[in-house]
């Protein structure tokens, strides 16, 4: 790679600026953190392997893009690389499996049009909320990454594809088996709780 | 691939019928992300206006997004994390 910057920045300066433009995004990033690894420490350990990452690459960081983007694709790949091999969540999910789904017709299944459950009154939905995190949880992990990406964190399908390395209409199927998947754990949560008989 | 949408449907058979269901499954997660081109989202809303399955599925779809950005808890960020970032950032060269 080629030395482009411009102009020397002092490392002061350096410092100021990696500060104001990829400090702010701590908070979301730390959040992803924790919903991959589970675990608060290893959030912690993940969240600033990443930042001493961004640091070393700052330079080719191009000032006023996507510093959001930026950094949860180097925390996404941390993760995959290093971060994965050490922790304790095994990796079991093979994709090639299950991401065609746009060639299958029994992907709907009961989470589909035809389901009858209904989540929809107030009651449900409160009592649902607080098993949100934990069905999240139960998802494998590449699941649980795109429905925090898209969901909670507002990345656009495009955004995704970049952070995650895989092509948009990888993003969308995953996405789809991601929600079915949520939506059948929580059903289930639903009918244990007798609200849908 | 957006041609498919601009066809006027017509529900003739009652294969014509599910396949244009299948089509609108696949546009939930589009319509519900804010993803769907504007050919897409007239097509879905013209759909599960007549039809209420669809309908329901998109109700639900939207539910299950709003559970996940509405009730989902964010952890709290030590504090001692943005100092000891920018601790090793300064001790970095
Ligand atoms: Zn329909």
């Amino acid at each position: 790679m080629s030395e482009q910057t411009g102009k020397q920045l002092s490392k002061e300066e350096k410092d100021a600026r990696f500060e104001a433009e990829l400090l702010p995004v701590l908070d979301p990033l730390y959040n992803f953190a924790y919903r991959l690894t589970l675990d608060e420490d290893d959030a912690n350990d993940l969240v600033q392997e990443t930042y001493l990452k961004a640091y070393r690459f700052f330079d080719y960081f191009e000032q006023g893009t996507n510093a959001k983007a930026w950094l949860f694709r180097i925390l996404k790949n941390s993760f995959i690389n290093e971060f994965r091999k050490k922790s304790k969540q095994p990796a079991k999910v093979d994709y090639s499996e299950v991401e065609g789904y746009y060639n299958s017709d029994d992907v709907e299944g009961e989470g589909g049009v035809a389901s009858t459950t209904d989540m929809r009154t107030e009651s449900v939905q409160d009592l649902i909320g607080d098993e949100v995190a934990s069905a999240l949880n139960a998802l494998p992990v590449d699941f649980r990454t795109v429905i925090i990406l898209c969901d909670l964190e507002g990345f656009t399908y495009e955004e995704m594809a970049k952070i995650l390395d895989i092509p948009i209409g990888t993003v969308r199927s995953r996405l789809h088996r991601a929600r079915n998947s949520l939506k059948e754990k929580l059903e289930k949560y639903a009918k244990s709780m007798g609200y849908n008989s | 691939m957006e041609s498919r949408f601009t066809e006027t449907h017509q529900k003739l058979s009652d294969d014509g019928h599910e396949s244009e269901c299948d089509k609108i499954v696949k546009l939930l997660d589009l319509m519900i992300d804010g993803e769907a081109s504007t050919e897409e989202q007239s097509y879905f809303n013209t759909h599960i206006e007549e039809c209420v399955p669809c309908f329901e599925s998109h109700q639900k779809q939207k539910l299950l997004k709003g559970l996940v950005c509405g009730h989902l808890k964010r952890v709290i960020v030590p504090e001692s994390l943005a100092l000891s970032i920018k601790a090793r950032i300064q001790e970095t060269v």
